[in-house]
């Protein structure tokens, strides 16, 4: 049962004959994995909702890759027919970084795409309703890409309890007290000190 | 205007109002991080908090505790200030769980508070991550010893400070809209 | 001169019992539920402390004049109307206004508490109040119906519209009106359940729907009146149907048992009972209770 993928690599068949440059992989039973390039993003969605029937779209994420100057844009999909999930990614520029909205195949995408605009800084062309969604009034940089700095963050905004910016280690703490030795599958977690 | 009573009559009244206050707690349900799972045990069969006199109450004009049950967002935080500003005096804060005292998990967050006494005044911290029921119900009776000792007095201290607690509360909510309560 | 100063004194005494017994009443209806839910529950004066808590709160809320005055209303109301029941039987203590026709005044005065907490709670603007003072209202439009046939029924069958008329014709147990007139009675009994506001018909205070409903912007004083306010309601409610069907009360105790075995009704009731919606608590009104007030009129007339 485990190894009966005939469904899977029937419809990566059929992407793979539509769109000849997306890179198509079948990762296990119930997942297809499709990397595409930026413009090919809204032709796979419609050929995905209107020909493979993948009515039903999950969710939308997005990964910072720093190192390649580069967002990642991850839209999940379901077929209530085969049960099978759409895993369709692309790489945007990080500096500008713009990216048609998918409003119009799902309506539901509005909030995905606002909360994705808040965290990430992503401008969807087309979503007019990009406003505040669990943040308000956030005037820095958006908090998810990973060129923000959190700690320094909050530390810089909120009050500290004075005693937690040493930041002493538990266990040597609980050690110096009952005159033990710390165990060397414990010093791995004491990097701090 | 002021009548002025025998001083031992002020006292046996006083005593009295205290010993009210004291029997009859009304929390406002307002539940803001994860601890306000802890409340409805605390509340109901196994627990009962009833019989020291402990209600919930469904809005702040009625209420007589605010439980800040949890970690704050700043978005929460907001909520929190004109949920205590619209209760009526005399009023008291219980904080619970670690996330209130110092940040607790989130001590490294970009959106939670760590200090809650910074912003509004707190008359008992209850530790812990989180605290049991009857953690919760310990707490409980130290708000009730010290309103019998008249000790519990945040309320008094924010009307005090409001200019300091008004300024730490800014300095965190940018876009300040929030009404003035004529208290 | 000697009566006058009596007068004076029932006069004082009769809402402070009233009172009294309300307040009891309610804290033993707290520590029952609390058992029925297998809790230790508060003890049974904590609705007095309760109370006298609210009243040593202070209070700072102005949304303009109707929102002070609603509960007074509310207590107004209320104190009226115990001076129009009959608390004791021949007694000439208990302060009482009664004349030809108070049944039919005390219809009227019993529903002006409620409508003045509905001016009150209308002008706090609070969505909540506005929510709950609709559903109060239909809801009172539900049991009144029943309960005005079940009264219609009695003063055609006993030609009289004072409750002391009532009163005269259940000399013994066994002309009492619940025997008399069975049918009026079940109505009457059926629409005590909506007029007591305990569950299924708790829905215009239904604290998880919409905040505890009209009262959600009284705090402090305003909700210490309505709360004094509510206990002397009640107690009028028990006795006005212990006089009514029960053929009333010789002495205190009788009252007292007479009362507390009546509050059982809508109490037990409601600790087993969820809630219904607005129009399933009118469709219930409208129904049975109503049908039982039309048969009892009929078997009047022909």
């Amino acid at each position: 049962m485990q190894n009966n993928l005939e469904l899977e690599n029937k419809i990566a068949e059929k992407i793979k004959i539509a769109f000849q440059t997306a890179e198509v992989q079948v990762q296990r039973k119930q997942r297809i994995k499709v990397n595409l390039n930026e413009d090919l993003v809204h032709p796979f969605l419609t050929f995905a909702k209107n020909t493979l029937s993948y009515k039903h779209l999950s969710h939308i994420s997005c990964v910072d890759w720093i190192e390649d100057n580069q967002f990642e844009l991850v839209y999940i999909l379901l077929s209530y027919d085969s049960l099978v999930q759409i895993i369709a990614k692309t790489r945007i520029n990080r500096e500008k970084a713009e990216f048609p909205t998918a409003r119009n195949y799902w309506p539901q995408v509005e909030t995905y795409e606002r909360e994705i605009h808040e965290l990430y800084g992503i401008n969807f062309v087309g979503n007019d309703h990009l406003v505040d969604f669990v943040l308000e009034d956030w005037e820095d940089l958006p908090p998810m890409r990973r060129d923000f700095d959190t700690v320094k963050y909050s530390q810089e905004h909120f009050f500290n309890r004075p005693g937690r910016e040493d930041a002493q280690d538990v266990r040597k703490t609980v050690t110096k007290h009952s005159g033990e030795e710390l165990p060397d599958l414990a010093k791995i977690y004491s990097v701090r000190n | 205007m002021e009548i002025t009573y025998d001083k031992n009559a002020q006292e046996i009244l006083s005593t009295i109002k205290s010993f009210a206050r004291k029997s009859s707690l009304w929390v406002i349900a307002y539940g803001t991080g994860c601890g306000a799972i802890e409340i409805p045990p605390t509340m109901t069969s196994r627990y009962d908090a009833e019989r020291f006199g402990i209600r919930g109450s469904a809005t702040p004009r009625q209420a007589d505790v605010l439980l800040i049950t949890g970690y704050l967002a700043v978005k929460t935080l907001k909520r929190v200030i004109r949920t205590y500003e619209q209760m009526q005096d005399p009023k008291y804060v219980i904080a619970f769980g670690s996330c209130t005292i110092n940040g607790g998990m989130y001590w490294d967050s970009y959106n939670t508070i760590k200090l809650l006494d910074k912003y509004i005044p707190v008359d008992v911290y209850i530790n812990g991550c989180m605290p049991r029921p009857e953690a919760v119900i310990q707490g409980f009776i130290k708000l009730q010893e010290l309103i019998m000792n008249k000790k519990a007095e945040g309320a008094a201290k924010y009307k005090e400070n409001l200019e300091w607690y008004r300024e730490n509360q800014r300095k965190i909510i940018h876009n300040w809209r929030m009404p003035e309560y004529n208290w | 001169m000697d009566s006058f100063w009596m007068k004076i004194l029932g006069f004082v005494i009769t809402p402070l019992v009233a009172f009294a017994v309300g307040v009891t009443y309610g804290g033993i209806v707290r520590k029952i539920t609390a058992r029925i839910q297998n809790r230790v529950g508060p003890p049974i004066y904590q609705n007095l402390l309760d109370i006298t808590k609210l009243y040593s709160k202070k209070t700072a809320v102005n949304h303009g004049v109707m929102q002070h005055l609603g509960p007074v209303f509310a207590i107004t109301a209320s104190v009226t109307s115990l001076f129009f029941v009959p608390v004791l039987r021949d007694s000439s203590f208990w302060f009482n206004l009664s004349f030809d026709g108070d049944l039919i005044f005390l219809l009227y005065m019993m529903v002006f508490g409620s409508l003045g907490m509905a001016l009150g709670a209308g002008q706090t603007g609070n969505p909540n109040s506005a929510i709950g003072v609709s559903r109060g209202l239909a809801l009172m439009v539900g049991y009144e119906i029943p309960f005005v046939l079940s009264l219609v029924a009695l003063m055609i069958q006993f030609q009289t519209t004072s409750i002391h008329g009532l009163l005269a014709v259940q000399d013994t147990f066994s002309s009492w009106i619940i025997f008399q007139s069975p049918f009026a009675t079940i109505a009457g009994i059926l629409a005590f359940l909506g007029m007591m506001h305990y569950a299924p018909f708790d829905v215009p205070f239904a604290p998880a729907e919409v905040a505890s409903g009209p009262a959600s912007e009284f705090g402090g004083k305003y909700l210490a009146l309505m709360m004094t306010s509510g206990s002397i309601f009640t107690f009028v409610k028990l006795v006005l149907f212990v006089n009514i069907y029960f053929g009333g009360a010789e002495d205190l105790l009788t009252l007292i048992l007479k009362t507390f075995i009546l509050y059982m009704i809508p109490v037990l009731t409601g600790i087993v009972n969820p809630r219904y919606r607005t129009e399933q608590a009118i469709q219930f009104f409208w129904k049975w209770p109503t049908v039982f007030g039309i048969i009892a009129i009929l078997i009047v007339v022909l």
